[in-house]
């Protein structure tokens, strides 16, 4: 019954971004803008930044999660659908995940974008052979993201200056999040092989996650409770 | 006639705090400044490191509490532990600045620099200040009922990412600060001990008589409102 409820809420949202395509290619743009400002305000035409890849690459991938969990329930609020889905019954939990696979979902199509797109920009040194090991701690900082995200927005959905809070809010729950995403990344990038670090990192990304989801589990009935 | 506001309830525990905190503040002074001995390796700019721990390790116990008052008031929908949040959260904050404040003024004096990246307690100290000063921002952006909820779990959720940013800054280790206290004991005499001891029940101690005195002022003016409204219907 909940796989249904829950295979139902991430397809409606999914059907809805291939339809109106609106999040995932603004998000897609957005971080190929940010790599470009992030290499202008360097101040510095070098080619090779392969030292600051970590940082240039989670910096962007920050800012590009708060604008899409930022754009995850417009469509709920302006047309009315949460009315819909808070008098269904749908546990809510059932809500969150479904909110936080979506969120899940895009960040990893703006990924799969972004990540290579680093390497070709600001990479001379080796960066293709590690790119698994890339897109593991990327997975992996997506769950954190998600899930503080569904949480985050949840919050600062019926606030006033919506639009203001949820950076405010997001941001600096995901400052770790950006340390150990550019710390694997780091640690991987360039010839170095890090592995001990890396899995330091990794395993950190896990441990958010996990905690994240006992919160958001504990108190997501709280959100919505109107 | 139960609620004429002679004595508001909390007014006499937040007066013994208060005598408490005041002359715990003044013994750690004098003892920190005039009895501790002379740190061997730092200097006079190591007696900084009574108040600056002891600090931190209060505003860490105040956010603990508005976690738990958080879980309190999504358990019970009582507004006193919406009230207990809030402040035990401004008092945190407040110290949480000063924690950055001296330790910046530490890192001065020792390696002098104001602001050392390398040193995970400080940055992590930065992170925590910028968490919680959100939750005055969420706070004031939703209204009643909502505003107490949200309050709640943002208190929650920010009590779990103190450790998560204390551990980030530390996976990848830096040995630049000093480390007092170790899995095997503090790393100290017995005549800096007691000062320390001293100076982190003068902090604790401040921190329930401003907790005390901040909800006693929050009762009274609920008091005096109570009171308008029956004179306006009388």
């Amino acid at each position: 019954m909940r796989r249904r409820q829950l295979t139902a809420l991430v397809r409606k949202d999914l059907r809805l971004e291939l339809r109106t395509r609106e999040t995932i290619v603004a998000m897609v743009l957005f971080a190929i803008v940010m790599l470009a400002i992030l290499q202008f305000g360097f101040g510095t035409r070098d080619d090779d930044l392969t030292r600051f890849t970590g940082g240039l690459m989670w910096v962007t991938l920050a800012f590009t999660a708060v604008l899409g969990v930022g754009r995850s329930y417009v469509a709920e609020r302006e047309q009315r659908v949460l009315d819909g889905l808070l008098v269904s019954p749908v546990p809510r939990v059932v809500l969150l995940g479904a909110k936080a696979i979506a969120i899940f979902l895009y960040m990893t199509a703006v990924e799969i974008i972004v990540i290579p797109l680093v390497g070709i920009f600001f990479v001379k040194g080796p960066y293709w052979d590690s790119i698994g090991w890339i897109a593991i701690a990327a997975l992996l900082a997506n769950l954190c993201i998600a899930l503080s995200g569904t949480l985050f927005s949840g919050l600062a959905l019926f606030t006033r200056a919506r639009d203001l809070i949820l950076p405010v809010l997001f941001l600096p729950a995901l400052v770790p999040v950006v340390i150990a995403g550019a710390g694997a990344t780091h640690a991987v990038v360039g010839g170095a092989h890090d592995m001990s670090e890396w899995r330091g990192y990794c395993l950190f990304l896990a441990a958010y996650a996990i905690l994240f989801a006992l919160v958001s589990i504990a108190t997501y009935d709280a959100v919505f409770d109107d | 006639m139960t609620d004429s506001p002679a004595r508001i309830p909390g007014e006499r525990a937040a007066m013994i705090w208060g005598v408490l905190a005041t002359i715990l503040v003044v013994a750690a002074t004098i003892g920190v400044f005039l009895v501790a001995p002379e740190d061997a390796d730092q200097g006079v700019i190591q007696r900084i490191f009574y108040f600056h721990v002891a600090i931190a390790i209060t505003s860490l116990v105040a956010f603990a509490v508005s976690c738990v008052a958080g879980i309190l008031y999504l358990r019970t929908r009582n507004d006193r532990w919406d009230d207990v949040g809030e402040a035990s959260i401004r008092i945190g904050l407040l110290m949480s600045v000063l924690v950055v404040i001296t330790g910046s003024i530490w890192a001065k004096a020792s390696w002098g620099t104001w602001w050392v990246w390398s040193d995970p307690r400080l940055v992590t100290y930065l992170i925590v200040v910028l968490i919680y000063a959100a939750y005055f921002v969420l706070r004031s952006s939703a209204e009643d009922d909502r505003k107490m909820r949200y309050s709640a779990i943002y208190a929650i959720a920010g009590f779990a990412s103190v450790p998560l940013s204390f551990y980030s800054v530390r996976v990848a280790e830096s040995f630049v600060h000093p480390v007092v206290f170790t899995g095997s004991g503090a790393n100290m005499p017995d005549s800096m001990l007691i000062w320390f001891v001293v100076s982190q029940a003068a902090m604790l101690a401040l921190f329930i008589a401003l907790l005390e005195l901040d909800l006693v002022g929050r009762r009274s003016e609920r008091a005096l409102r109570r009171l308008a409204l029956r004179l306006e219907n009388a």
